[in-house]
């Protein structure tokens, strides 16, 4: 029996560290993680739904509630409108977002891919999201991923009918990146407090500021160039230290985000004219 | 009991990344695959609490795009840790369960960060103590004290008893 309970930790520990030894020599986590998202997609996708459906109902039981002091006669129609109102606000707001992400890919000089989120990771130790599209979208490793606002992140993990999307505020996430005004270059880094920040040589940014406006280098033909990152909020003065770093507002509320467009196309163009610049 | 492990295991881990976001509190969500882990810890002892552990931290590191495999291994080990536990410690008591699940939340999450060590995980424990590990293990002790009580009340309920 106590040979059993050890038996089984230790057989645990072993398969953990074999799956981590395999994905770190270059195996991925191959069928493994395959048959797994297998079962877990589908279970994502209906547990939003679910979810969705419970917070809509439980917004218009609230409000229905509100309106019980008014008079007898108009009580029934009231919480018929109300109801209604509601769900077509909930649409409203839908269509809204919907229709700005189809204006951007409209004018965006590449092909692109709409998705849903259907998960998310927001622990600290890793920030991502979880979308609905997948190896059998035409999906790859390391396809960006914006929304009008800006850039989200990029696909680390891509599953057959599900891609993990790194955020720009997870601690592992680096980002080419220019302030657009001084074209200081340097890289945008996540931290785990959930925040961003761009590092820079201190020598070439004297003249980065709050206000300016942080957006992708393209160097390293991974992401577009222009695609916006975020505002410099502050510059941390480290004195002579070869590094200086500037706290950013990021140019995405990335706890809000829904829908995103997976860039599966590629363009030596600068896009930055294509976002609004005032955010 | 099958049932129970599977929808407590797959159910947690899935809750996790979809329903648990809404719960969060100035940016600080709760484990919730590890409470359940240490649920079943307490119920059914170390061998189920491991295996619990390992099949909601596995299904945790494939949702979340970390490495996989980190977290199946720290949850192991709460897991079988808490069910060795079980008779030693007065583990019904709230006052036992709070302080408990706070120390254990603190402990996975320095296993955590060493086993990332060895793999280049940027950032310092101090900042992972103190913007991650501290929050949640005080977000973990009282929802998994809520979750116990809930849990013991049910248990008196099924039984007929009062359970106060």
């Amino acid at each position: 029996m106590r040979f059993r309970k050890y038996g089984l930790l230790v057989s645990v520990l072993l398969v953990s560290l074999l799956l981590l030894t395999v994905q770190t020599r270059g195996g991925g986590t191959g069928r493994a993680g395959e048959l797994v998202a297998l079962v877990v997609t589908p279970a994502q996708n209906l547990l939003v739904k679910i979810h969705r459906g419970a917070v809509g109902l439980w917004t218009a039981y609230v409000d229905w509630k509100s309106v019980r002091s008014e008079n007898v006669v108009l009580r029934a129609e009231s919480e018929r409108l109300r109801v209604q109102a509601l769900q077509a606000g909930e649409t409203k707001q839908e269509n809204e977002r919907l229709r700005r992400l189809l204006a951007l890919r409209d004018r965006l000089p590449l092909a692109t891919l709409a998705g849903e989120v259907i998960g998310r990771e927001a622990g600290g130790w890793v920030r991502s999201l979880t979308v609905n599209r997948g190896r059998g979208d035409g999906i790859t490793q390391q396809t960006p991923v914006i929304v009008p606002e800006g850039l989200v992140g990029r696909v680390v993990q891509v599953r057959g009918r599900a891609a993990v999307v790194q955020l720009l505020n997870d601690p592992t996430s680096t980002v080419g990146a220019v302030v657009q005004r001084t074209r200081t270059a340097g890289l945008v880094e996540g931290d785990v407090g959930g925040t961003v920040r761009f590092k820079f040589m201190a020598r070439d940014g004297a003249g980065v500021g709050p206000g300016d406006l942080v957006v992708t280098s393209g160097l390293g033909a991974l992401f577009p160039k222009g695609l916006p990152v975020g505002r410099v909020v502050a510059v941390e003065d480290k004195g002579s230290a070869l590094f200086h770093f500037a706290l950013l507002a990021p140019a995405v509320d990335f706890s809000r985000v829904e829908e995103v467009l997976l860039l599966t196309g590629q363009t030596p163009q600068d896009v930055a004219g294509l976002f609004p610049s005032d955010g | 009991m099958r049932l129970l492990f599977f929808v407590m295991t797959f159910g947690g881990s899935l809750a996790q990344s979809s329903i648990v976001p809404a719960l969060s509190v100035g940016g600080v969500t709760p484990d919730l695959p590890l409470i359940l882990t240490v649920l079943l810890a307490l119920r059914r002892g170390p061998e189920i609490g491991c295996a619990a552990g390992f099949v909601a931290g596995l299904l945790q590191d494939v949702a979340g795009g970390g490495l996989v495999g980190v977290q199946a291994v720290t949850k192991a080990l709460a897991g079988f840790g808490v069910g060795m536990l079980v008779g030693r410690l007065w583990l019904a008591n709230p006052l036992v369960q709070v302080p408990g699940l706070v120390l254990l939340t603190l402990g996975e999450g320095v296993a955590r960060f060493f086993l990332l060590q060895l793999f280049h995980y940027p950032a310092s424990l101090g900042e992972l103590m103190l913007h991650v590990i501290l929050p949640q293990a005080l977000y973990n002790g009282f929802l998994g004290a809520a979750c116990m009580l809930a849990a013991a009340a049910a248990e008196a309920l099924r039984r007929g008893r009062t359970w106060i």
